[in-house]
């Protein structure tokens, strides 16, 4: 017999909207009581001074009363307006709290119901039901209680204070409301009954843009654009239909409202006027009279907008509770009892699953697994193995008969029982938004809560043994780190650049131009030979440069902004004559200073030049742009004038001496990457990093960093050069610092960043982490490359044998001689089962398997 | 288009002029028309291999053509697990190597290695096609042109191994087939 997932209490689909503003912040909305209450009196207190200004201070032209009676009346409405500003603030936060109460208790029974429930759902009917829909219930809440107090109050003691002045005069203002009782309700029900199918149209509407995103390479592979469009179309009328119609019953509303609001200062000056001329009522009874007759409306007003918000928020959450109104199949925590630690031992009695539509996918499976016995279950598609090895998962529910583990029936388990004690990898894992990191300890902080995680040498040999390892330290190097990311490790770094630079130089010395501040670089960028180095605060990037007045001053003081600007000039006239019929491609400005994009910008630079010294600082600048990202060796486009090399050389010195007052001796002295901290123009502290050995860049990637120069071509720094230096490095145990900034990689939304194997061999590591006795592998391999499906395998015969139980659906069948029993399936019903050698002695089904798969 | 007064400063261009004479010499290139070399000569890369590196290897997935500017080049295949050489390139001679690449994509056949420092210039098969697309006229007559040349070192790499060849693996006749 299952348990419900909700052990005591009213189950969440099944509470009403007030059961949360009843049952929540009770304490706060009493204080918020509190205050309506009190600020009531500072709402009519106005209107008695209104009439005492006119009737007393006026009319006895009594200065000082006049004072008094306004000073008194300012003060009562500031004060109502401080109590209504602290009503609406508090209101809000009730609201709001409660709402995230209700979402995340909403959200929590939500990913815990069975799979089938998300199978028949459209992902689109539960995002707009999470979001949007409890937004707009979010703002009824806040007021839910409030807001007819305050009314019902405001409303009774406005009324008072005019029965108080007239009776008669107050009897016939208000008459009008009666009939507003009748004509309100009956449009809002024609509303609300439109609202709900516009609740439902929306999200119909929303499941096929959901749909139609989700499938956008199936639409554009079969240009079938129009077909989604109609699909679409008929949803986008019918909610135009809606609408229209929703909005004339909305405006109903308000024009009843406003034409009974209308009504009463008719009466008003007619009877009231009529009084007031025969002295039956004075001057100051009447403007209070009429002042009260306004502000009786509002809270009447709020009232019915009130009945209003009331209703929508009623349909919109008994529509999203009714979309999940169903139990979880398992209670989450054991009830009274730890969760389990189990052996493995998996038996499977009689089990037959049907879906709903009625379909046997399995049929009277009984099956016996020992505890660490590896099982592979084999059959051609639609055999029932997937479904199997899901139901001893517990993610599917047995139809009939049972299935039990170490003597519990699974049915009984809660689900940390199994998420403690098995494993699962699907053929098409899902990879979270987040890091490398968060994703490989997903499963396990789970489990754990945060306690008993693997620690940092366990990860990077899981890594290592699914052959995520080079992976890993390929993102690592691609890293661009700031300086509190990279000062556990700086030091660590700066060695691996040494070993480059003095044991591996030779060899490197072919692939990359090495930073040397004595030197010219030809495959660096002229801002890079002028600047030699980087500012966190990006103050020197080259867009920046040309108007940078000290850099300016220098390229005059040295000569230098004529020939640069000479070189920008022949950079962009050479490219605009050349790649004119080009402009549109990007592939032809993959080796230019120039971006695809510049180029009409340049092209009207051109027209307006008369040659390459302009006045006008933007051409300038533009010119200067160009030459400062000219690189000599990559850019064929000119070459540099060779009189120019030595001038840079000798400006980039006077720029580390004068401008970011860098002591360059440092990196001219040494070159084994001892930090000069003694020097405070070295070094971090300077606020600039010059390209010195001792310095990391952290402008640059780890890559940038290790190999402390520019690389010449792409086809030198091969293969080769990188196992060099991962030897190196692994020689002095360096790689492991790489790793851990590789765990940070970010994998982006659904692992979007990494290739299909790499997302596989991180579900892998994932499970593998773990460590749980029962591990499942649902063609977990399949997707992987020859090489990495052959080392998996051999690690679970090397590291799992007789260790874990593991039940593996394998569709290749040349890998099934490792398991201890190949179970194989025929329509969903076990047909043979026994070692390799006894099903191909046997010549049965499994031999017909593999002779197909040949 | 920009107007023909605006000239480049001339001492910054002369690279592309360099190259773009340096194409002219070749079979391939030659008669083409000046915009086709022009662009050839703006997307070539410069690569420079010390002597004894690598250049490229049979087997790897091929993507340009290589022209020599200096040095020399040893071509070589491998064969039973034997290094056969093959050719040796200088830019004085027979100044290219891999030019089907620029047709094809296959896997190289041979491998490459610098016997000096050597400096080539290399054009890749996508530029090789970007330009041809612009530039269909001139298309037919350089993949001749390649041809050509291919074969003609396919001839001088059989005379070569024709004239190395073992005295008694010589035979003028197919040998007899029993049965």
């Amino acid at each position: 017999m299952k348990k419900s997932a909700v052990d005591t209490g009213t189950r969440i689909t099944e509470r009403s909207l007030f059961y949360w503003i009843l049952r929540r912040h009770r304490s706060m909305q009493l204080f918020l009581l509190l205050i309506i209450l009190v600020s009531l009196f500072f709402k009519v207190f106005p209107l008695e001074m209104q009439k005492r200004i006119i009737n007393e201070a006026i009319y006895l032209k009594d200065i000082e009363l006049l004072y008094l009676y306004c000073g008194l009346y300012i003060g009562a409405v500031t004060i109502a307006g401080l109590l209504k500003y602290a009503i609406n603030v508090l209101q809000v936060y009730i609201g709001q709290k409660i709402l995230l109460e209700m979402r995340e208790e909403l959200y929590q029974h939500v990913l815990q119901l069975p799979l089938q429930f998300y199978r028949k759902m459209q992902p689109g009917t539960v995002i707009s039901a999470m979001t949007a829909e409890l937004n707009a219930i979010g703002f009824f809440l806040g007021g839910a209680i409030a807001i007819p107090v305050t009314s019902v109050l405001t409303f009774f003691v406005f009324i008072g204070f005019m029965f108080n002045l007239n009776p008669v005069l107050a009897l016939l203002s208000i008459g009008v409301y009666p009939v507003e009782l009748f004509v309100i309700p009956y449009l809002q029900k024609k509303y609300n009954r439109l609202n709900s199918r516009r609740v439902k149209t929306t999200r119909a509407m929303a499941n096929v843009v959901n749909e139609s995103i989700s499938g956008i390479h199936e639409i554009h592979g079969n240009t079938s654009y129009s077909l989604e469009e109609k699909k679409l179309s008929s949803f986008i009328r019918q909610l135009y239909d809606l609408m229209k119609r929703l909005f004339v019953v909305k405006y109903g509303i308000k024009f009843a409202n406003n034409f009974f609001q209308s009504l009463g200062p008719f009466v008003l000056f007619l009877v009231g006027g009529y009084m007031a001329i025969n002295g039956q009522f004075t001057l100051g009874a009447l403007v209070a009279f009429l002042s009260a007759y306004e502000k009786v409306y509002d809270p009447w007003k709020e009232l019915i907008e009130y009945y209003q918000g009331y209703q929508d928020a009623q349909i919109r959450y008994r529509q999203i509770m009714a979309i999940f109104d169903l139990d979880p199949p398992h209670i989450l925590l054991p009830l009274n009892r730890d969760v389990l630690a189990l052996q493995g031992d998996i038996s499977l009695k009689n089990v037959t699953f049907t879906v709903p539509s009625g379909v046997r996918l399995l049929e009277d499976i009984s099956l016996d697994i020992k505890a660490n016995e590896q099982i592979a279950l084999v059959g051609y598609s639609g055999s029932g193995k997937s479904t199997l090895a899901l139901l001893i998962a517990q993610l599917y529910d047995v139809s009939q008969g049972n299935i039990s583990i170490d003597g519990h029936l699974i049915d009984e388990l809660c689900k940390m029982d199994m998420g403690r004690n098995v494993a699962m990898i699907a053929q098409q894992p899902f990879i979270f938004s987040g890091t490398i990191a968060e994703n490989l300890l997903y499963g396990v902080q789970a489990v754990s809560g945060g306690d008993g995680f693997p620690d940092r040498r366990r990860i990077l040999g899981v890594i290592g043994d699914v052959g995520l390892q080079d992976d890993i330290i390929r993102f690592g190097l691609q890293a661009v780190l700031s300086p509190e990311e990279c000062r556990p490790f700086r030091d660590k770094f700066l060695r691996m650049r040494e070993i480059i630079q003095t044991t591996l130089r030779a060899e490197f010395e072919q692939a990359i131009e090495f930073y040397d501040v004595t030197k010219y670089l030809y495959y660096s960028s002229i801002r890079d030979n002028l600047v030699f180095g980087d500012s966190i605060n990006r103050e020197f990037v080259v867009e920046r440069l040309p108007e940078h007045p000290r850099f300016v001053e220098l390229l005059r003081e040295l000569n230098l902004e004529k020939p640069l600007m000479t070189l920008g000039f022949a950079i962009a006239t050479q490219t605009i004559n050349l790649l004119s019929d080009f402009k549109g491609d990007e592939f032809f400005f993959r080796d230019n200073p120039m971006e695809m994009g510049e180029f009409e910008r340049y092209s009207d630079l051109l027209k307006r030049l008369k040659g390459p010294l302009p006045k006008e600082a933007e051409a300038r600048k533009l010119l200067l742009i160009l030459a400062l990202r000219f690189i000599p060796k990559k850019h064929s486009i000119v070459n540099l004038p060779s009189a120019m090399e030595e001038r840079i050389l000798n400006a980039r010195h006077y720029f580390q001496a004068n401008v970011v007052n860098v002591a360059m001796e440092h990196c001219m002295k040494q070159s084994d990457g001892t930090p000069c901290n003694k020097d405070p123009r070295c070094g971090e502290q300077s606020g600039f990093i010059p390209f010195c050995p001792s310095q990391y860049l952290y402008t640059h990637t780890l890559l940038d960093n290790i190999l402390f120069g520019a690389v010449k071509s792409e086809q030198t720094f091969d293969d080769h050069l990188r196992k060099l230096a991962s030897e190196a490095f692994e020689d002095e145990e360096l790689l492991d610092e790489v790793m851990h900034i590789g765990l940070d990689f970010e994998v982006g939304s659904k692992g979007d960043r990494l290739s299909g194997g790499q997302k596989q061999k991180l579900a892998i590591a994932r499970a593998f982490l773990k460590d749980a006795p029962i591990l499942i592998m649902d063609e977990a391999t399949a997707s992987l490359d020859d090489t990495s499906q052959a080392r998996i395998q051999g690690l679970l015969e090397r590291e799992f044998k007789g260790k874990k139980t593991i039940i593996a659906v394998i569709h290749r069948l040349d890998l099934t001689p490792a398991y201890d029993r190949i179970v194989v399936l025929k329509a969903g019903r076990i047909v043979e089962q026994g070692t390799y050698d006894e099903l191909m002695k046997r010549k049965g089904a499994f031999y017909e398997l593999t002779r197909a798969e040949s | 288009m920009n107007s023909p007064e605006q000239n480049p400063e001339k001492g910054c261009v002369n690279q592309l002029t360099d190259i773009k004479g340096f194409l002219n010499r070749f079979y391939i290139f030659s008669g083409a028309p000046s915009g086709v070399v022009g662009l050839f000569a703006y997307l070539a890369r410069q690569e420079e291999y010390a002597k004894g590196m690598l250049i490229m290897e049979e087997g790897e997935r091929c993507d340009r053509i290589f022209l020599i500017m200096s040095g020399q080049v040893d071509i070589y295949q491998y064969h039973d697990e034997r290094r056969f050489h093959l050719q040796l390139l200088s830019c004085d001679s027979i100044n290219y190597f891999g030019e089907l690449a620029l047709l094809a994509e296959f896997n190289w056949f041979f491998s490459a290695r610098a016997w000096t420092d050597v400096i080539l210039l290399s054009i890749s098969r996508e530029a090789f096609s970007k330009v041809m697309e612009k530039y269909p006229e001139s298309y037919q007559s350089m993949v001749q042109k390649i041809i050509s040349s291919r074969i003609h070192r396919f001839v001088d790499q059989s005379s070569y191994l024709l004239d190395h060849i073992a005295p008694e693996a010589w035979q003028e006749d197919p040998p007899e087939t029993s049965g």
